[in-house]
């Protein structure tokens, strides 16, 4: 019976040590599993962020179903100053439109934009086509195939905006991740894909067009869509801390001013010169206008490549 | 040469060493608790990493992610609940041993298949990296598909009794792994409007209720005494003569372990799988398979420990990571300001030479380490089997909700366990519902991919390519041999009824 007494107490004090603790933590939502990419750049960003904020964090992994079940979680705690999100470009300007979820863009207090990269249209360094008018005459002889990191992702959406605009004739296949799509890529299983200068630079790759307004520092000889007589297209993989609804200006100021901090922090700049990680700060409300902008943008590619009504 | 005495020099500072050890034993020990599988471990000693030198942060993650491969067998052997589902194939003959008194042999099998398969597997890495590589790279979806259909035939040999029951399971399996996201058009199914259920079914949750909480069930619900020991376990590695007669085992299962490691997106269970299957093809003991043969935990050990020196065969040499375990380690990399990727060899050789070191003193370590791993096993099971029990319990849902941090995992082992106990109750085995779970994702995103390159053709798909060509031809002769040899069983036992006319 004592055992049972002690059990007890302890259970008790163990709930009553997690309220306390939790009043004071703030929780970093990240919507990817533990290790990857995304999350190597949130527990950077973590805790140079909390030391700015000087508060304790911890983040939560909250992985599945292309990162909107962790979004999810950050919108559904409408008014929780102790939340925040590192949330992924798909999850807030892609996933809306395809799927029937409890968010929209107009579901959050928008902190700031932390990272972006433009992305590249590349094709395999073993194969003989060296400029997109080869890539589209090659299509023309046999169709294409295109791969992806997974349905719907940006990658997806760029070369399928891409299909649409141009005289390109290729369709898509989806892969469990960039990994195994390069694997494809290497032993021609697909023939081109759309990805950041990472993947650009850490395989054996080639890049034919920048989905950028302008030519990308260190890439000066790869053209940008609109150069290739195509309509501009603007496609970059994007990274943002987002916060529920109804929290304080002054609670979001704090936020943002934090987020400033730490990306102009020599910590967070120096793990993202390693990471290839471009920052590109963008305050609350431009971080919010770009983000619905985006959604509206995304949500024609989809309609024009037929993914969605 | 100067890059490679430096290259070793780094491995063995005390640093490193320390690392390993500490790493390789929590490995071995979270590998051992049912649910708590690599991932888990890797995650909880990933943010230790950042304050480490780029050596001795890798020597720690490789230590516990060879370490926990190892430590699945473990708990496989001893409770018939493997730690991880890499291990799920050592339960087949591994608790049967156990059952018949052969604890200490059975680990010792176990221990002695994991270190030769590592080992193996570095050597494999140090001298065919390219090679492997770049073979892996023609392996495209086709012939993955094509090597995943033999390994579904492996439900066939672990279905005792009744091959009909084995298939239901499978189906069951294959039926879980469908749930959420469609892979190919991202399209929901089976998720009912829950939003919750789009995310899927993930393995570990599903393999915690299988294995160890139907277990505990069955346990409970004997009429054995609960307070029943776990039997008393020493480890007892094989004599030199013993393993001498068993090598061409041993090397097939590294082989194979080696060989599926190096390919993308497959891993360790599926190789532990389709080596297994292999066994029950070409082990000349292959009948007394399943029931407490040693051959079956080497084939099912040698090949999972085989896939973590593999795994880094496409990490190194084309940067591509071979599974979620190895696309950490490539994140840890990236922390520490190295770049993985095709110029990794060249850029960065002395690390990449640091890191087959280490590999290679990982597994002698873990050879050493496994002797006490066991021995506080041993400790913790001489406890009434109940609290072993309950804290089994714990475990499992702890590593069931910290996978992805979703609630909903809990319930799917809660479901699944009572689903499994009934399974088992009907005499279903639960082991192809695994095997269909594991390789059922695979199977199908590798099909319609397939089909996707050639545009709907069955035909075309059979005829892509010279392996594809041969592994499907591999299968059909699978698939007649199986069939000829039991309808020749049943033909010899209806000769031996009697009849009564």
């Amino acid at each position: 019976m004592k055992a049972i007494h002690h059990a007890l107490a302890l259970m008790i004090i163990a709930g009553a040590s997690h309220t306390v603790h939790a009043q004071e933590t703030l929780e970093i939502i990240v919507p990817f599993a533990a290790g990857g990419a995304t999350d190597i750049v949130a527990r950077s960003f973590e805790p140079v962020f909390s030391e700015q904020l000087g508060v304790t964090s911890v983040v939560r992994n909250l992985a599945g179903a292309s990162a909107t079940v962790g979004t999810t979680e950050v919108a559904k705690r409408e008014g929780n100053p102790n939340i925040i999100g590192y949330a992924p470009a798909g999850s807030l300007s892609i996933q809306p439109s395809l799927k029937d979820l409890a968010y929209g863009p107009d579901s959050f207090t928008y902190i700031c934009r932390t990272t972006s990269n433009p992305m590249f249209l590349m094709v395999s360094r073993s194969s003989d086509i060296e400029d997109f008018d080869q890539l589209v005459a090659a299509s023309q002889e046999q169709p294409l195939l295109y791969g992806s990191s997974g349905p719907g992702t940006l990658p997806h959406l760029a070369a399928a905006a891409l299909v649409v605009e141009s005289d390109l004739d290729a369709s898509h296949i989806s892969y469990s991740g960039s990994g195994p799509a390069m694997n494809a890529l290497a032993g021609n299983e697909i023939q081109f894909m759309a990805d950041t200068e990472t993947i650009l630079e850490n395989y054996d790759l080639r890049p034919l067009a920048v989905f950028a307004a302008q030519r990308i520092e260190g890439y000066e000889d790869v053209p940008t869509i609109n150069e290739l007589g195509l309509p501009e297209m603007e496609f970059s993989v994007w990274q943002g801390v987002i916060a529920p609804k109804g929290i304080t200006e002054e609670r979001k100021a704090q936020y943002s001013d934090a987020c400033k901090a730490t990306l102009e922090s020599d910590r967070f700049k120096s793990f993202a010169e390693n990471a290839k990680a471009g920052i590109a700060y963008l305050g609350p409300d431009e971080f919010e206008s770009f983000v619905k902008e985006r959604f509206e943008a995304n949500k024609q590619v989809l309609h024009d490549a037929g993914l969605i009504d | 040469m100067d890059i490679i005495l430096a290259a070793v020099g780094d491995a063995f500072a005390w640093q490193a060493l320390l690392a390993i050890v500490v790493g390789t034993w929590a490995g071995i020990i979270i590998g051992g608790l049912p649910g708590l599988g690599s991932v888990v471990g890797l995650t909880i000693f990933l943010p230790f990493t950042f304050g480490m030198s780029t050596i001795t942060s890798m020597a720690l993650l490789i230590g516990v992610y060879c370490g926990s491969v190892y430590g699945g067998s473990i708990t496989a052997i001893l409770i018939n609940t493997p730690g991880t589902p890499q291990s799920a194939a050592t339960t087949f003959d591994g608790y049967p041993m156990t059952q018949q008194g052969r604890v200490d042999e059975a680990l010792g099998w176990a221990t002695f298949a994991s270190f030769f398969g590592g080992v193996l597997s570095c050597v494999i890495l140090i001298f065919c990296a390219p090679q492997l590589a770049k073979f892996a790279v023609n392996f495209g979806s086709i012939e993955v598909f094509a090597l995943i259909c033999l390994a579904m035939m492996c439900i066939v040999g672990v279905s005792k009794g009744s091959v009909m029951k084995g298939l239901v399971c499978g189906m069951i399996g294959f039926f879980l792994s469908m749930v959420g996201s469609d892979p190919i058009t991202g399209a929901d199914r089976f998720t009912f409007g829950s939003y919750t259920l789009s995310s899927g079914l993930t393995l570990i949750p599903v393999v915690v209720g299988a294995f160890a909480l139907s277990e505990i069930f069955v346990r409970f619900s004997s009429r054995d005494d609960p307070g029943a020991k776990i039997p008393e376990a020493r480890l007892r590695l094989p004599k030199l003569g013993e393993w001498f007669k068993r090598w061409i085992e041993l090397v097939r299962g590294s082989l194979i372990g080696s060989f599926i490691g190096a390919l993308p997106g497959t891993g360790a269970a599926a190789a532990a799988f389709i080596s297994y299957a292999t066994a029950q093809k070409m082990s000349p003991r292959r009948d007394r398979l399943g029931q407490g043969e040693p051959d079956g935990i080497i084939a099912s050990e040698s090949s999972n420990n085989a896939v973590t020196g593999s795994s880094f065969i496409p990490t190194l040499a084309l940067g591509i990571p071979g599974d979620v375990v190895t696309a950490m380690m490539m994140g840890a990399m990236v922390i520490h300001g190295i770049t993985p990727g095709v110029r990794l060899m060249v850029d960065q050789a002395q690390t990449v030479y640091s890191l087959f070191v280490v590999l290679i003193i990982v597994n002698v370590a873990m050879l050493i380490l496994s002797k006490p791993s066991i021995g506080l096993f041993r400790y913790l099971f001489r406890l009434h089997q109940g609290y072993v029990m309950a804290a089994i319990v714990m475990f499992s849902f702890i590593g069931a909700a910290t996978v992805r941090g979703n609630p909903l995992d809990l319930v799917v082992a809660a479901v699944t366990g009572i689903l499994a106990y009934a399974l088992r109750r009907a005499d279903y085995p639960l082991a192809p519902l695994v095997i269909g779970m594991v390789l059922g994702p695979e199977l199908e995103s590798s099909l319609r991919r397939g089909l996707l390159i050639k545009r709907g053709d069955f035909f075309e798909l059979l005829t892509h390519s010279g392996i594809s060509m041969a592994l499907f031809s591999l299968l059909a002769l699978l698939i007649v041999w199986t069939v000829w040899s039991s309808i020749a069983q049943w033909r010899a036992a209806a000769r031996n009824q009697p009849s009564y006319d």
